[in-house]
């Protein structure tokens, strides 16, 4: 069940991320609109640290980053895969995919640990 | 003698003996109403190009041995009229997507190997009563139509012709065999979809799917490839997450006493013809 399973949570990804993602528009882009508060003031480096070291918001940073990161990686290892590929060269590809998966998830996580505990 | 109609036939030709490249022929003829592309072909054949290669068989749309690029569209030769295409200049080219042999013939081994690789048949857990059967297993009419379209399938292969996937990526199943996976899964008999999940669950399996859906176009015994795609990543899922089908869902077999006292119960009356 490798390829349905790959696929499974490339799918449930989708809300995953319409979600976050929202939450994330509501809160840094659209605050007038739903806290009474400038943009400027939504932006500034006070209030991002402010929103980065709260529990919820690392949680839900982490959650969006791994989501939205398998969801354009494995689209775009199915880009890649369609090429006439070898065998070898089709399992570089996936190797190659979970690796750049693998250290931009370790920055990211990174960033956000780092504004959590500033 | 019925209306004619002049129309050019344009023809790739490519004999390997001779040729580096495959090159277009034109031939002119007069084609009354009803005449096929098969038989405009046969007639070419006959008095004008008596070299012309072709693969075909039946000529009523079932052996699903014909299948040409007519007018850039994959087809049954022997399904199309000239005149329905509606062109004075009626293009005939090998299908797309295989290797070509000779002139009209695809080289269709794909076709099959692909077929074959999701094991296109029952695959029960009483073996026994398969390799020795004492009865039928009995299906009723819903479980029945559960798969009924996919097996009108005639393996011509102008699904895979049309198939943009397969265009680019050779090892994709595509729609005939996955169709045929999804036709013989979910049939009540069958519980093999573990077998099967081999050459399904891989990469060049259903997710591969473009979801274009010209395989559905293109097919000349109207089966959706497309929907069964959609059906069967579905039934994959479902088993992927502990809700597939356990078992065969027929699992009592009927003696072949009772299916032929069945059979004689609904039999029509003798026939009464005198003369």
């Amino acid at each position: 069940m490798r390829e349905t399973r790959f696929w499974t949570w490339h799918l449930l990804a989708i809300p995953v991320i319409l979600v976050l993602l929202g939450l994330h528009f509501a809160v840094q882009h659209y605050a007038p609109v739903f806290y009474g508060v400038s943009v400027e003031e939504a932006r500034s480096f006070e209030a991002m640290i402010a929103r980065g070291k709260d529990m919820t918001q690392f949680v839900l940073y982490i959650l969006l980053l791994v989501a939205g990161l398998y969801h354009g990686l494995y689209g775009l290892r199915g880009i890649i895969r369609e090429l006439p590929l070898s065998a070898a060269l089709a399992r570089a590809v996936d190797w190659g995919v979970f690796m750049v998966g693998v250290v931009i998830f370790l920055l990211g996580a990174y960033v956000t640990w780092w504004t959590f505990s500033f | 003698m019925a209306d004619t109609k002049l129309i050019t036939f344009k023809i790739r030709r490519y004999d390997p003996d001779k040729d580096t490249t495959p090159h277009w022929e034109e031939h002119k003829l007069n084609v009354p109403d009803g005449m096929t592309v098969l038989e405009a072909l046969h007639e070419i054949k006959a008095e004008q190009a008596p070299t012309l290669a072709w693969r075909s068989s039946c000529r009523m749309g079932v052996c699903g041995s014909c299948g040409m690029f007519v007018n850039d569209l994959p087809m049954l030769a022997c399904q199309t009229q000239v005149l329905h295409l509606g062109t004075d200049v009626v293009t005939v080219a090998p299908l797309p997507n295989y290797e070509n042999v000779k002139d009209l013939v695809p080289n269709l081994e794909p076709l099959i190997e692909k077929h074959a690789a999701i094991k296109p048949f029952i695959i029960h857990t009483n073996s026994k009563e398969i390799e020795e059967p004492t009865g039928e297993f009995i299906q009723s009419v819903e479980q029945r139509d559960e798969y009924s379209q996919f097996t009108f399938c005639i393996k011509c292969g102008l699904c895979l012709a049309a198939c943009p996937t397969v265009a680019t990526d050779p090892l994709f199943l595509g729609p005939q065999a996955l169709a045929q996976a999804y036709r013989y899964t979910v049939d009540s008999r069958d519980c093999g979809l573990k077998e099967r999940l081999v050459a399904i669950d891989a990469f060049h399996g259903p997710y591969q799917c473009h979801m274009a859906g010209a395989c559905s176009q293109a097919c000349p015994k109207g089966v959706d490839p497309a929907f069964g795609i959609q059906l069967l990543k579905r039934t994959l899922v479902l088993d992927s997450i502990g809700f597939g089908k356990k078992e065969s869902h027929v699992s009592k077999v009927m003696p072949l006493a009772d299916v032929v006292a069945q059979i004689e119960e609904f039999a029509p009356p003798p026939r009464t013809v005198t003369k």
